[in-house]
């Protein structure tokens, strides 16, 4: 069975060059709302507005200084250029149910996707939050882990030159 | 195996620098899917150091290392993950391992709309993972992925099926048995063709079930051989309002961590929530009985391929002194409670000021259970295993700088939790940390903590400085101190780099041996003395 996969993981590695179709994985997110969001979906939309995930967790403090921050220019951002924007949480069951809480508490105005088992997270290969992606036109066209303060303008200024 | 792996390695190293490199753009330009992988090295050398039980072990360095590439074309995905641990850091598996290198995993999965099959090791989860979770943890050392196959189907709008089979992970191994089940989750309000309520009224009902299987050759009448696990659960939730229950019952299932117990595991869980203009409040119980779910009987360690999630319910903590004394769940029977509350000050109020005041509570107990196996309720003579009160404030006090303060009062049973006899502790905890941008993009994080008891080690106190001149680079040096009774010095320098999605950093200091938890689940560090340096990054084309 090793071999079998082993092989068809090879083929699908080496045989991309003779297809051409663009696409994100489809995984869909629960977002603390209710709404089922799927990330290919969300992708295969992103030509106009571009999507930006910020994937963050109720125990992880740079993640929160950055969310904070971004949440406090939210609307003022979005008047110089509009982005879709989507905390992707990856809470676990220990603190999951914190999630939807935390954010109304904070008063967050963007909406939060919650990644529970870190399905989201493993296929994009985020290896640590916070981890901030943009896509646009279905390619990941911004990526930066990690949170100092000032680095969220690096973030607007990527949303406003793309 | 081994050989065709290492080619199978360098043959898709080739293929990152091919779709990597600029020259090669017009190939590029073909390849349509979506490519993308990681890498993460995380290093550190020992030496000696008597006073906080540092020792220097055969090899002075341990580096753990992590390769995973995936791939992802229209409805197709395939990946694989290589490990390389010469040897692994110290502490970070239960059992120590010699120098290994391996792809450890790698799958194929078909996404349809309604349908999808993964071959291969996988990682799954049914409800809140009380009786089947697959995952990863590198921090902690955890992987269970299980080697098999996992299908997803939803045959009707209201209906979500999965369905598993594979043997879990062990190690570098995977372990002696295997795990089948099938979660199955209704919504109600889709079954039941409601139209969309104004007030978000949404149900879902779940139930699974999860059989083990592991051979028995040994001379006890009737020792199950198959253990079998069976959930139920229910969510209703509303724009402003959630609860959701879950409850677990557990076959017999004799094995090391529950000493060969034939009782019956069972579990029970309870969340409800509630939010309304900057007003957020959870309230969870939780009572667990012989709950400690493993693949093999015989492992003494419940983090060698555990079949389910056992989290702490309490609130993970950032300081450097309230994560001397951190809950771990106790699989054999607990139960308690833990609530959160979060509440903003809007601006312009007069407590929140200009630009706003944010607060937040946090308080859990748990303890023994009421009786022997009763999963229901607090005892009135409960004995008591845990317990943290926290609260924070948060202000923003002008545009150049914030401030936080902490307040916590802890109670831990070190006899239960550490499993040694020790007395227990009672512990204050006061934090006060701030923000202070001196120039744009230029700033400089501090952080004084302080924690006293009269109990164990006695008093702590530690500072911590984080300065970011500018963008990428950043510098820390934080010290623990614990002046009560060791006087020993847990200091830490060193400096990070970080470029879009690569970050390397590099310090020098010693690490208090202690529990280390993340997610919920728990380690034992011993103590260290040297430099750590870590490299993640991450790619895609």
């Amino acid at each position: 069975m090793n071999k079998l996969i082993l092989t068809t993981v090879a083929l699908m590695f080496t045989a991309t060059v003779a297809f051409a179709q663009e696409s994100f994985p489809s995984i869909k997110l629960k977002s603390t709302s209710g709404k089922t969001i799927d990330i290919a979906e969300l992708a295969a939309n992103s030509k106009d507005t571009m999507v930006v995930l910020s994937f963050w967790a109720t125990w992880c403090i740079p993640c929160i200084n950055e969310l904070e921050i971004i949440n406090d220019v939210f609307d003022e951002k979005q008047a110089i250029k509009p982005f879709k924007f989507y905390g992707v949480s990856v809470d676990d069951s220990r603190t999951a149910q914190r999630v939807k809480p935390f954010i109304k508490g904070k008063g967050w105005v963007f909406e939060v996707l919650m990644d529970i088992n870190s399905e989201l997270k493993r296929s994009l290969n985020i290896t640590d939050v916070p981890h901030v992606i943009i896509i646009k036109d279905n390619k990941i066209v911004y990526r930066h882990t990690g949170y100092i303060a000032g680095e969220e303008d690096n973030l607007f200024e990527a949303i406003k030159n793309l | 195996m081994k050989h065709p792996s290492k080619y199978f390695i360098a043959a898709c190293l080739m293929l990152i620098g091919f779709c990597q490199n600029g020259k090669a753009q017009s190939i590029n330009n073909y390849i349509k899917g979506h490519f993308n992988g990681s890498y993460e090295n995380y290093s550190q050398t020992y030496m000696q150091d008597d006073k906080i039980g540092a020792f220097m072990p055969q090899d002075k360095i341990g580096s753990n290392s992590f390769l995973k590439l995936d791939y992802n074309f229209s409805k197709f995905s395939a990946g694989i993950q290589f490990e390389s641990y010469l040897p692994s850091i110290l502490g970070f598996f239960p059992i120590p391992t010699t120098n290994q290198s391996k792809i450890v995993n790698k799958y194929f999965k078909y996404t349809d709309n309604k349908f999808s099959v993964q071959v291969g090791d996988f990682y799954e989860q049914f409800g809140s993972g009380l009786i089947f979770r697959a995952f990863e943890n590198r921090q902690i050392g955890i992987n269970n992925a299980h080697e098999g196959f996992d299908i997803h189907v939803e045959p009707t709008d209201f209906l979500k099926l999965k369905v598993i089979y594979g043997r879990p992970r062990k190690l570098f191994e995977y372990a002696n048995t295997v795990s089948r089940g099938v979660d199955a989750e209704i919504n109600i309000n889709s079954l039941l063709k409601l139209k969309e309520q104004d007030n978000g009224l949404n149900i879902l009902l779940g139930g699974s079930y999860v059989s083990k299987y592991q051979e028995y050759t040994g001379a006890i009448d009737n020792f199950p051989a198959t253990v079998n696990a069976y959930a139920g659960r229910l969510n209703i939730s509303t724009n402003d309002v959630s609860i959701s229950a879950e409850y677990i019952n557990k076959g017999k299932d004799p094995n090391l961590l529950n000493n060969l117990s034939f009782e019956k595991g069972k579990a029970f869980q309870l969340d409800a929530a509630y939010t309304k203009n900057n007003f957020g409040a959870t309230v969870t119980y939780r009572g667990i009985y012989n709950m400690n779910f493993i693949s093999e009987r015989d492992v003494e360690f419940g983090s060698l391929a555990p079949v389910n999630y056992v989290p702490a319910l309490t609130k993970q903590h950032d300081y450097l002194t309230s994560n001397i004394y951190v809950y771990a769940a106790q699989g054999k029977g607990e139960s308690g409670l833990q609530t959160d509350l979060f509440y903003t000050f809007k601006s312009g109020t007069a407590l929140g000021g200009k630009y706003g005041t944010k607060l937040s509570f946090n308080g859990s107990l748990f303890g023994a259970l009421k009786d022997s196996n009763n999963i229901f309720g607090l005892g009135e003579k409960q004995e008591k295993y845990y317990r943290d009160i926290n609260m924070e404030i948060k202000k923003k006090l002008s545009k150049k700088m914030e401030i936080t303060i902490g307040l916590q009062q802890i109670f831990y049973n070190s006899s239960v939790i550490q499993a040694v006899s020790n007395e227990d502790v009672t512990a204050y905890v006061i934090a006060v940390g701030g923000l202070y941008k001196f120039a744009p993009k230029k700033s400089i994080r501090f952080k004084a903590e302080h924690l006293s008891t009269k109990n164990d080690q006695g008093n702590w106190a530690s500072a911590l400085a984080e300065l970011s001149l500018s963008s990428p680079f950043a510098f820390f040096a934080s010290d623990l101190f614990n002046y009560g009774k060791t006087k020993n010095h847990y200091y830490n320098v060193g400096a990070s780099v970080t470029k879009n999605a690569t970050r390397f950093s590099l310090g020098f200091g010693k690490q208090r041996a202690g529990l280390f938890c993340v997610g919920g689940v728990c380690r034992f560090v011993p103590a260290a003395y040297g430099f750590t340096a870590t490299l993640t990054t991450s790619f895609a084309n």
